[in-house]
């Protein structure tokens, strides 16, 4: 369906057909952050011999976020005085826009995909890269030295931990030849690249857990030593933006993890095919952000010096090496 | 000439990168005008998605947008944030600046008017990550050796130079 789509001529009724399902994944991220808040809420309750979110919404506390962001969109929203005013204003619309539109090089299906770029992968790294601006942007423009400082520690993180992601995935690009998605994925029917690329994939995994900026790398945020990172001043709805990035970036990422390493769509065996793709999608996804809860409530922090020589020193060799034997093996025996 | 699709995602592109660039020059405060130029990079890449050339293009986003500029803005945020640019004003230079730019604007017209560019049936959208590649690596392969060569001397002297200052630092 979306394949003839995209490659019928364009008018002004694809335009509309695609504006609509934009909006449509749209509202399905927005439902999948809501609940992703209150599951990570409840995973991180019980792993802390607690219960989590229980009065709103019946036991399991379904309302609760619905509540927050609520609470969050008639909140009063304040804008510092000293705080420079259009950069703050444009620094969470910065932050959310890539977000948003890297999921539009993510192929859910074989057939639900809204845009089937060549250099899709590349096409993610890159934009999503963008999203640093504004968080460095966010924290300048506060004008307050703790949202600088994690403003600062955002932007050193995240380009730093960028390095080892697009090294480390440089693996499987050897392996598919493709930095198309959907061929990657159609590269997978024989064995998922977990399987054949290890290394690559706890590499990735490590820098795609900075680049979201979630324990034990959440030091541009870490609330007792920067209050709250670089979005200190913000309030209300600027404030929930912030949030909404960073779990969208969790719903990008973790369907590109499953895209280039679980087998996107395909069934782990092929006598399970029967079970349409969209569910296996669903459910290597939701295993992703399950071990996302489950790392934030087990490790600690990272100690900022550590943090970057982590990054250029373990993670970057690391990634360098898998490249180098992936190369290799596959000069040698394929 | 009929309006496309193409044209008017041209044109707005077009827009946005001149008003980056125009913006760039007349801000005042040295964030907002590194703000600018990001408007302007990622409007040139979005004119090269045009031109069929994506790998071009997200590796404009990648370098120029995404590293660059953050490196621009580290060195504003960590040096003298505040700095306002002074503007240096004086009759006789405006006038000769208008000049200067109006003979700019003549060449460049001149030079484009009767320009004929041949129109050759490409297949550039076809694979052109795995062309620029293959081109790269067999008949650009030195010019790209001895350019890796150049950035590996950067980086070393860069870690060198970061090295100094460590010297007294406290050691662990």
């Amino acid at each position: 369906m979306i394949e003839d789509l995209l490659q019928s001529s364009p008018g002004l009724m694809n335009f509309g057909i695609f504006f609509l399902l934009a909006v449509v994944l749209l509202l399905v991220v927005l439902g999948f952050v809501t609940y992703a808040i209150l599951a990570e809420r409840k995973v991180l309750g019980y792993m802390q011999a607690r219960h989590g979110p229980n009065q709103l919404g019946g036991k399991w506390g379904l309302l609760q976020t619905v509540a927050d962001v609520l609470k969050l969109l008639i909140k009063e929203d304040v804008i510092p005085k000293a705080a420079d005013r259009p950069l703050f204003i444009i620094a969470p619309i910065i932050a959310f826009t890539p977000a948003f539109m890297v999921l539009a090089t993510i192929p859910f299906t074989d057939k639900f995909q809204f845009a089937d770029i060549g250099v899709g992968l590349l096409y993610y790294i890159a934009v999503s890269g963008m999203t640093v601006f504004g968080m460095v942007l966010g924290g300048w423009a506060s004008n307050n030295k703790y949202a600088l400082l994690g403003g600062m520690r955002a932007g050193a993180q995240m380009i730093s931990y960028e390095i080892p992601l697009v090294m480390s995935v440089l693996g499987v690009i050897l392996l598919t030849g493709s930095l198309n998605l959907t061929d990657i994925v159609l590269q997978q029917e024989h064995g998922w690249f977990i399987l054949y690329q290890p290394i690559a994939f706890i590499v990735f995994f490590i820098a795609s857990i900075a680049e979201l900026n979630r324990t034990p790398f959440d030091l541009p945020e870490s609330e007792n030593e920067l209050v709250a990172g670089y979005f200190v001043e913000y309030s209300g709805f600027r404030w929930a933006f912030f949030m909404l990035t960073e779990y969208v970036y969790m719903f990008a990422m973790s369907s590109l993890i499953t895209v280039i390493f679980l087998g996107g769509w395909l069934p782990p065996l092929d006598i399970l095919g029967f079970i349409p793709g969209a569910v296996w999608f669903a459910i290597k996804f939701c295993i992703v952000v399950f071990v996302y809860m489950w790392l934030r409530a087990t490790l600690p922090r990272f100690r900022i010096d550590r943090l970057m020589e982590f990054a250029w020193k373990v993670l970057f060799p690391v990634a360098l090496a898998n490249i180098f034997l992936t190369a290799l093996i596959k000069t040698l025996f394929f | 000439m009929t309006i496309s699709g193409e044209f008017i995602a041209f044109m707005g592109l077009a827009l946005v990168a001149i008003i980056g660039g125009v913006l760039l020059l007349n801000l005042t405060k040295v964030v907002h005008m590194v703000v600018a130029l990001i408007f302007t990079f990622v409007s040139i890449a979005g004119i090269y998605v045009l031109l069929s050339a994506e790998f071009v293009a997200a590796v404009q986003i990648l370098i120029y947008s995404g590293a660059i500029t953050i490196i621009m803005l580290f060195g504003i945020m960590l040096t003298k944030h505040d700095d306002e640019g002074e503007t240096t004003t004086g009759k006789g230079r405006k006038v000769l600046l208008f000049l200067g730019i109006l003979g700019f604007a003549a060449a460049v017209y001149i030079g484009i008017y009767d320009f004929n560019v041949v129109q050759v049936p490409t297949d550039l959208h076809v694979d052109n990550t795995m062309k620029i590649g293959e081109a790269l690596y067999s008949k650009w392969v030195i010019p790209f050796e001895l350019t890796s060569v150049l950035l590996l001397v950067a980086l070393v002297g860069a870690i060198i130079l970061a090295k100094k200052d460590e010297k007294e630092g406290d050691k662990e």
